[in-house]
This record gives C-alpha cells, structure tokens and sequence, in this order.
C-alpha cells in the first residue's frame, strides 16, 4: 500500500502528467515538461517544486553556455512510488 | 478526477517521448565520411602524410580528435533541442563514449609498438556497430557490423591487404551505408 501524502500528491493532474513522463526518460527540461503538462510556467514550477520536496523528482540546475538550464528525472523513490501508484489503479479499474 | 481520467493521463504523458534515432544516424555518417576521406587521402597522398616520422600519427590523431569535439557539441545541442534524453539514448551514449577512450588508447599503444591500428580499430567498431543495432533493434547497423567483422577477420589473414583500402572498403560497407538508412529512416512515432 502506498502512502496518502504520495496518493494526494500524483492526484493533481499536472503532478502526474510531469511523474508519468519523467518515468519514461531519463532526464528532460523544463520547456518539455511544459509542453507535456499543457500548463503555465508558474503553475508548473509549483507542482515540480513539491514532487521536489517529497523526494519523488531531482532537479538539477547548471549553465551552458552562459546559459541557465534545469533538468529533470524522477527519483529511486519516485519510480517506487509511481509504479505502486499505477498498480492500485490498475487494480481499482 | 477519476481512475479511468488518471489512466489516460498516463497513457498520454508516456506517449510523447519519442524514439529519434536521426542524430545516431548522423554520427555514424559524419565518422565513416570523416575515415573513408583520410584513408583517401592518405592512399592517394602518402608523400603529404608521411612526410616525417610523426606526421601520419599527428595526421590519424588530430583529425579525429577535432572530429570527437564537433560530435560531442553536436549531441549536446541536439539533447537540448530534444528536451529530454532515454533510457536507449544513455545507452547509446555511453556504448559509444567507451569506444571512443579505447579507440585513443589502441592508437596509444599501437603508436608505442609502431604496428597498425587499423584492424584492431576495425574489430572493435564492428563489434560496437553489432551491439548498437541489437540494441536499437536497426537490422541494417546490426548487418553493416556483421560485414565488418567478416571483413576485418579476412583482412587479418591476407596481410597484403592495403589498411587503407580495408578502412575504405569496411567503412563504407559496415557504417557509411547502414548510417544512411539509419539517417533517413522514418521516425518512431
């Protein structure tokens, strides 16, 4: 069973848009995940901010080329989490 | 939102990552068209290239070397325009990055026992062509491998062979051609 504060989180749709996505990659930047998300990049930074500070996604943050650039990919705990997610789901259905 | 709302959402969001295997195509176009053209000239030109002792290993180290930079510059750019990166391109990524430090270190010890790379080169590439086309599951990389390492086997036991003709031969046969159909192959959508 996985735990509410996780099932409450992957309820949002843009939160499970983004985790669904990022578990298919690698490793993906922010302008994908908007376009993914179909959302705005201040709603965007939000949900991401908070799959952040449950420990299911990574940010990271690095220049190229002067340029400032942020990847994402889905954690250890993320997949965990997504695949119990999707599992339970699949059962309810 | 309900169950059946979630699944789609799912279903969706993994939908969108495409497999583009355009830029793999690129890279083993780019590298056969660099090698066959040196190996050209090289042949045609041997007063120009092995003018002195070390210039034929200045001429097979720097050349390349600049070709490794244009390429990784290339992958980087291409990575940020694609937005995100597979699991199969991490793969790919480092099956090739591997080859490219052993590629430096058989040229490295081949340059130290003044014997010629190119066989040993040859075998290696056919054996990383062999495992990137099972991999992405391309036959016709997987088959130009193949070829390769028949061609490069027979170049062993004929050592009358010109190396630079077997580069020549075995690259357009084992990499040039499956990299064009790789090149314009239809993408996975």
């Amino acid at each position: 069973m996985m735990n509410k504060e996780t099932e409450k989180l992957l309820f949002n749709p843009i939160r499970l848009k983004a985790i669904s996505f990022l578990i298919s990659v690698e490793k993906c930047n922010f302008k994908t995940l908007i376009d993914v998300t179909d959302s705005t990049k201040g709603n965007l930074s939000i949900q991401l901010k908070k799959l952040n500070e449950a420990g299911l996604i990574d940010i990271k943050k690095y220049f190229h080329k002067s340029y400032p650039r942020t990847d994402y990919s889905i954690t250890k705990k993320g997949k965990k989490s997504f695949e119990e997610f999707f599992k339970e789901l699949k059962l309810l259905k | 939102m309900n169950k059946e709302e979630q699944l789609r959402i799912i279903n969706n969001a993994i939908n969108q990552t495409k497999q583009n295997l355009k830029p793999l195509g690129y890279n083993l176009v780019f590298w056969s068209i660099v090698v066959i053209s040196m190996s050209l000239f090289h042949y045609f030109f041997p007063q120009i290239v092995q003018f002195s002792y070390y210039s034929a290993a200045i001429y097979w180290i720097s050349i390349p070397l600049l070709g490794m930079i244009y390429t990784t510059n290339y992958n980087i750019k291409n990575g940020i325009k694609v937005g995100y990166e597979t699991q199969l391109d991490r793969v790919i990524k480092i099956i090739w990055g591997v080859f490219g430090f052993a590629w430096i270190f058989i040229v490295a010890i081949s340059l130290i026992y003044k014997v010629s790379p190119v066989q040993d080169v040859l075998f290696l590439l056919s054996i990383v062509l062999i495992m990137t086309g099972l991999i992405i599951k391309f036959n016709n990389v997987t088959i130009g491998g193949i070829g390769l390492l028949i061609f490069t086997a027979y170049s062993y036991y004929n050592p009358v062979m010109n190396l630079l003709l077997v580069n020549v031969v075995g690259l357009s046969l084992g990499m040039l051609v499956p990299g064009l159909s790789l090149y314009f192959q239809k993408n996975d959508e």
